[in-house]
């Protein structure tokens, strides 16, 4: 206060009606702890908090929060302490009610108590670096209540007794094992660990490990896996129900470890239900649901895809090499495709279109495919069989699909050539005796060729079928230019550009006469439309058909060879001819000559001449008349050729001609990629060649090396002088 | 206005300021008083008294409440 007498305006300060002083903090700090106390009996009702709020605030203003902080603590833990004691002499059925009844308490009044002391929360315990009150109550309470020696274990061994008795099926409150679950959570994740999770794990693991021995004793692998199916999805809804995520993951993976992964291979091998007969008896329920569960494991599937390789090479190399089957090649090739739909089914519906599966499957196939030598002929034939007559009144999808089939057959063969060898001969037997059953199919097939293989492999194929076409109209163009022929004999032409046919030797006859005269028309129209060609007849391929009317009247439409035509065209001018005069007058080569009149003379019921001596071959001095007393139920008769069987010699050259294609390839090959690299290591270029060839066969290290030092010789390559182990392209 | 939706203001000098529950919220002391999960007095009640604040301030104050619910 001043002295002097001046008007000066003084503000004086508040008059403090409180004197911060020990005596008024232990008053103040009664009050709380009354009001404390009252919360934590029940009492609450009444308090009026502006009062406790303003003493808590008015205590930590005046620099007493130490002594508040220190006391809420100890006063909070005398009452747990009082509260562990009530939990512990709980009896056995309500012990988890209690201890859930008395945290309930205890967080209400936590709230209550840190809504009054908001103050100190906000400024005295960030400045001095204690735990905020929630977490303090957390904190005691787990310290007072739950790590208590009486009640932890107790805790631990109550709730796993009720999980097991909920494993082995009886009702039990899931209520309160989720209130429980809940609070230990809450305490944080060390105190639910160590509590409940970590003894929960060792007593599930036991529990599976025992259950797994039982089931697998009892049941076969297919309803073992629906017990363990079952096991899985009851302990996911128990777990979601009552568990953290966490343990969840923890849960399943000790489920699956127990159940599953001790008894994978024993599962697999597992007689008369294990993997392999899943796989014969198609069960795809099973297979998917092991797929499934085995995903669980590392290394599941790998075993699902050994075993299922072995079995279907194995079974693969049994199917291949059973001489009974390769003798009907068509069923050979219908069993093979059966098979790989079967497989495909499978991978597809029980593996889920595993692509690893796929490969597997694939490189399963391939394996044993090439195990038979003749596994592309027989393909072909297969191939050859369908477009004969196999697919007739087939829909246009359905015959996409058979395709499709015999191509991916085809993919897994190493000697793709030697089936287009095959393929060739086939389509030019079919297209030359017009017994394909749609040009569609054929142009179809040629093209999935295409786009598996490239443009080289089906090139003479497609010229084939552009051979057809033109030769078609090439014959309209004749008739529609000579329209007097249109009287005579009908005549048609194929013509085949030489070089994409496979080639066949030509032999030529005598051609009757009226045959030779429009021959020659045909020869001279064609030589005038197209300049500088030349034009051999291929006789020994014709085909013929001939009206005859034998002796006792019976008229009959003949359909033979041209040969077997021209043989038969004599007897217009003469009753009887000799072996010698036949072969005088028509040219024919001997040994298709005897085949021609065997099947014209000695077929019964074909037999349109009649042969004397009746001996069963033809000899140069028997003699030949028509059979007057020719019958045959149909008007139209076929008279074949005596088959002759694709012999020994046959096959052998075939096989000659297909080696040879090879080096020619070899050669080409390994001048392109010296032309390219110039200088190349030995044991590269031989890698390079194999790699190229690959589409088309599968090339021998030995093959190579000789068509490289063949090539040496032609002085197309040379060896590096510095480095033996080189070679140089020679310019 | 509703009963249910006000709350009364009592100053030192006993004054009673009857202002709107949503008023009194913007203090986060009198929320947490109005909310708190304990059977307090002054939900009970529906009134809060403060023997520390005089008439003038306490009239100030509920200005700034409404003043906050509409400018702020």
């Amino acid at each position: 206060m001043s002295n002097k007498r001046k008007s000066v305006l003084q503000i004086e300060p508040y008059k403090r009606r409180i004197i911060p002083d020990q005596e008024y903090s232990d008053k103040t700090w009664k009050i709380l702890e009354h009001a404390i106390h009252q919360i934590y009996n029940h009492n609450a009702i009444g308090l009026n908090f502006e009062e406790l709020y303003r003493n808590a605030y008015n205590m930590v203003l005046y620099k007493f929060g130490q002594k508040l902080y220190s006391g809420l603590v100890s006063t909070v833990t005398s009452h747990l302490k009082e509260m562990a004691i009530s939990v512990e002499i709980a009896e056995e059925g309500s012990f988890l009610e209690e201890l859930i009844r008395k945290w309930n308490d205890h967080s209400k009044s936590l709230q209550m108590i840190r809504d009054i002391m908001r103050y100190m929360e906000m400024t005295y315990i960030p400045s001095n670096k204690k735990m905020p009150i929630y977490e303090l109550g957390l904190k005691l309470w787990t310290e007072n209540v739950i790590y208590s020696n009486q009640i932890r274990t107790r805790l631990s061994n109550t709730l796993l007794k009720l999980l097991s008795r909920e494993r082995a099926g009886e009702e039990v409150n899931s209520e309160l094992i989720k209130n429980i679950t809940k609070m230990l959570m809450d305490l944080g994740h060390s105190v639910y660990g160590q509590v409940f999770e970590t003894p929960l794990l060792q007593a599930s693991s036991e529990f599976y490990r025992a259950e797994s021995q039982k089931l697998i004793e009892r049941c076969n692998c297919g309803d073992y896996l629906k017990n363990v199916e079952r096991l899985i999805n009851e302990e996911t809804d128990r777990v979601n129900h009552y568990l953290d995520h966490e343990s969840k993951r923890e849960i399943t993976n000790v489920l699956v470890k127990e159940m599953i992964e001790n008894h994978m291979l024993r599962l697999i091998h597992m007689e008369n239900s294990g993997l392999v007969n899943m796989l014969c008896d198609d069960k795809y329920e099973g297979l998917s649901r092991m797929y499934n569960l085995f995903g669980r494991v590392t290394d599941g599937h790998l075993k699902i895809r050994e075993v299922m390789s072995s079995h279907i090479r194995e079974s693969g190399k049994e199917l291949v090499t059973d001489l009974e089957r390769l003798k009907d090649p068509v069923e050979f090739v219908q069993r093979l495709l059966d098979e790989r739909d079967k497989y495909g089914k499978i991978v597809n519906l029980a593996f889920n279109n595993d692509k690893l599966f796929q490969i597997a499957l694939n490189s399963s196939f391939k394996l044993f495919i090439n195990l038979n030598p003749c596994s592309p002929e027989y393909i072909s034939l297969f191939v050859d069989d369908k477009l004969r007559n196999g697919l007739k009144g087939v829909s246009e999808d359905d015959v996409e699909i058979t395709l499709d089939k015999v191509m991916t057959l085809f993919q897994y063969l190493q000697e793709k050539d030697m089936f287009e060898k095959y393929y060739k001969q086939h389509l030019a037997k079919r297209l030359l005796s017009g017994k394909t059953v749609s040009d569609d199919a054929e142009k179809s097939l040629i093209v999935k060729l295409k786009t598996e293989c490239g443009y080289q492999f089906t090139s003479s194929l497609e010229v084939m079928l552009r051979d057809m076409k033109t030769s078609l109209d090439t014959m309209q163009g004749l008739y529609a230019s000579h329209s007097e022929l249109v009287d005579g004999p009908t005549l048609n032409v194929m013509v085949q550009t030489t070089g994409f046919w496979p080639t066949q030797s030509s032999v030529t006859c005598n051609l009757p006469a009226e045959i030779s005269a429009l021959c020659e028309k045909f020869r001279s129209y064609y030589l005038g439309n197209h300049t500088g060609r030349r034009l051999s007849w291929l006789t020994n391929m014709g085909m013929a058909e001939l009206k005859a009317t034998f002796g006792e009247g019976q008229r009959h439409e003949l359909i033979v060879s041209t040969f077997q035509m021209c043989v038969l065209m004599l007897f217009n001018n003469a009753d009887m001819l000799t072996y010698r005069e036949i072969e005088l007058a028509t040219e024919i080569p001997t040994l298709d000559l005897k085949r021609c009149l065997q099947s014209l003379a000695l077929v019964k019921g074909r037999n349109v001449l009649r042969k004397e001596p009746m001996s069963k071959d033809v000899n140069e001095n028997d003699e030949f008349f028509v059979n007057d007393n020719f019958s045959s139920k149909s008007y139209m008769v076929k008279i074949g050729t005596v088959a002759q069987k694709k012999s020994e010699p046959e096959t052998l050259e075939t096989w000659q001609r297909v080696e040879l294609d090879r080096k020619l390839q070899i050669d080409a090959s390994i001048v392109r990629i010296m032309k390219s690299r110039k200088k190349i290591y030995h044991h590269n270029l031989i890698a390079e060649v194999t790699k190229q060839l690959q589409s088309r066969f599968l090339a021998n290290p030995t093959d190579v090396k000789k068509r490289i030092e063949s090539l040496i010789e032609r002085d197309i390559l040379e060896r590096d002088d510095s480095d033996r182990e080189q070679y140089r392209y020679v310019a | 206005m509703k009963k249910e939706d006000t709350v009364k203001l009592i100053s030192s000098d006993g004054f009673e300021f009857i202002v709107d529950k949503e008023a009194a919220m913007v203090s986060q002391t009198i929320r947490n008083m109005l909310t708190s999960p304990g059977s307090f007095a002054e939900r009970q009640h529906g009134e809060v008294t403060f023997p520390e604040i005089s008439t003038t301030i306490l009239e100030k104050i509920c200005q700034y409440f409404y003043w906050h619910l509409e400018f702020a």
